[in-house]
């Protein structure tokens, strides 16, 4: 019943919704190559995600999306490290990424232009899970696990 | 030069501030008394409104606050299609979007807050969505789908179906699959 009620919602309140969601086909098809896509983030011109190529391990993947075009990302993509989260700020020169590594999970901001990684500590100490950048890139949402609870820690850059 | 220190709000407890490694920290903890797991957040471009999932009588329910005050702002038809997941936010907040449950069905949706409008996002056939991200000004969205047995990311225009949610100053670029977001 609730299902019905929705849908009808959804074609009064929608409209002409269904119309105006259009696919981009070229960037898609070359999306819809990479697998085990996880943890999309979309800012200004920016996509950020996690996916992997062939059998390979997850990896952090930009796409600028005016050019539809892969941006390399040094020293982020680690061969002893594997991301569980990403988000980009509209710049797309700071990434935040949580990552596995060496048995632990870390927040890390990455920042393109120095090409570097910096880690950013839970304190209280506790499991970071997934990120969140404003767009501004001034504030981030971190999602943790700290005393059996999951809690959202923000954090203000200077 | 430090924005001033998060306030303590009426609903939203500082339980620690410190000053770590040039960050400025605040712990956002959930609406009302005692604590609650509160997952996936969201922030608004402006970082001046945050979007979470907290459980409401063993469901998972959005909810959407301001930041520094967390005062919670009101969503018009969410409520009754639970699970949430996955909330985005555009710029200014004015969009929420996420994946509710409809019947059987995952769908993917957008709340205009401005306008009072739900629009459903429609996939091409074969898509489930399981989650999503707005793109600050609204004119895209990347959706995450499961077909065929894998999960990819997709990209979809929206600038025929939503206005523009920019920064303000921000100028007017033409909208659609190749403007500025």
């Amino acid at each position: 019943m609730r299902g019905a009620l929705l849908a009808l919602l959804l074609l009064l309140l929608g409209g002409c919704g269904a119309g105006g969601v259009r696919p981009l086909p070229g960037l898609n098809q070359q999306l819809a190559k990479l697998n085990n896509g996880k943890s999309p983030a979309i800012a200004g011109p920016w996509l950020a995600f996690l996916a992997s190529r062939s059998a390979g391990r997850l990896q952090v993947q930009l796409i600028d999306l005016d050019r539809s075009a892969p941006v390399p990302l040094p020293g982020l993509n680690r061969p002893d490290a594997q991301p569980i989260s990403v988000a980009v700020d509209q710049s797309g020169e700071q990434l935040a990424v949580v990552r596995q590594r060496e048995d632990r999970t870390e927040l890390v901001l990455y920042r393109r232009l120095l090409q570097s990684s910096q880690p950013i500590p839970m304190d209280p100490a506790g499991v970071p899970r997934s990120v969140s950048f404003s767009a501004n890139g001034r504030v981030l949402a971190v999602e943790v696990s700290r005393g059996g609870l999951w809690q959202i820690d923000l954090l203000e850059l200077p | 030069m430090w924005r001033p220190l998060l306030s303590a709000g009426l609903l939203i407890s500082v339980s620690g501030c410190s000053l770590i490694g040039g960050l400025r920290r605040q712990a956002a903890s959930p609406i009302g008394l005692g604590s609650e797991n509160r997952e996936a957040p969201a922030l608004s471009g402006d970082g001046r409104l945050l979007a979470s999932l907290v459980e409401r009588a063993g469901r998972t329910t959005v909810i959407l606050q301001e930041r520094r005050s967390g005062t919670v702002l009101p969503l018009r038809h969410l409520r009754g299609h639970q699970p949430h997941q996955s909330p985005s936010l555009s710029w200014n907040g004015r969009y929420l979007a996420l994946v509710i449950q409809q019947g059987q069905r995952r769908q993917a949706v957008i709340e205009d807050r401005a306008s009072g409008q739900l629009h459903p996002l429609f996939l091409p056939a074969g898509m489930e969505p399981q989650g999503l991200a707005l793109a600050p000004n609204a004119q895209r969205i990347a959706v995450l789908v499961s077909r065929n047995g894998s999960s990819q990311v997709q990209v979809f225009d929206l600038s025929g179906l939503l206005e523009a949610d920019r920064a303000p100053g921000q100028k007017e670029t033409g909208g659609g699959a190749q403007a500025p977001s």
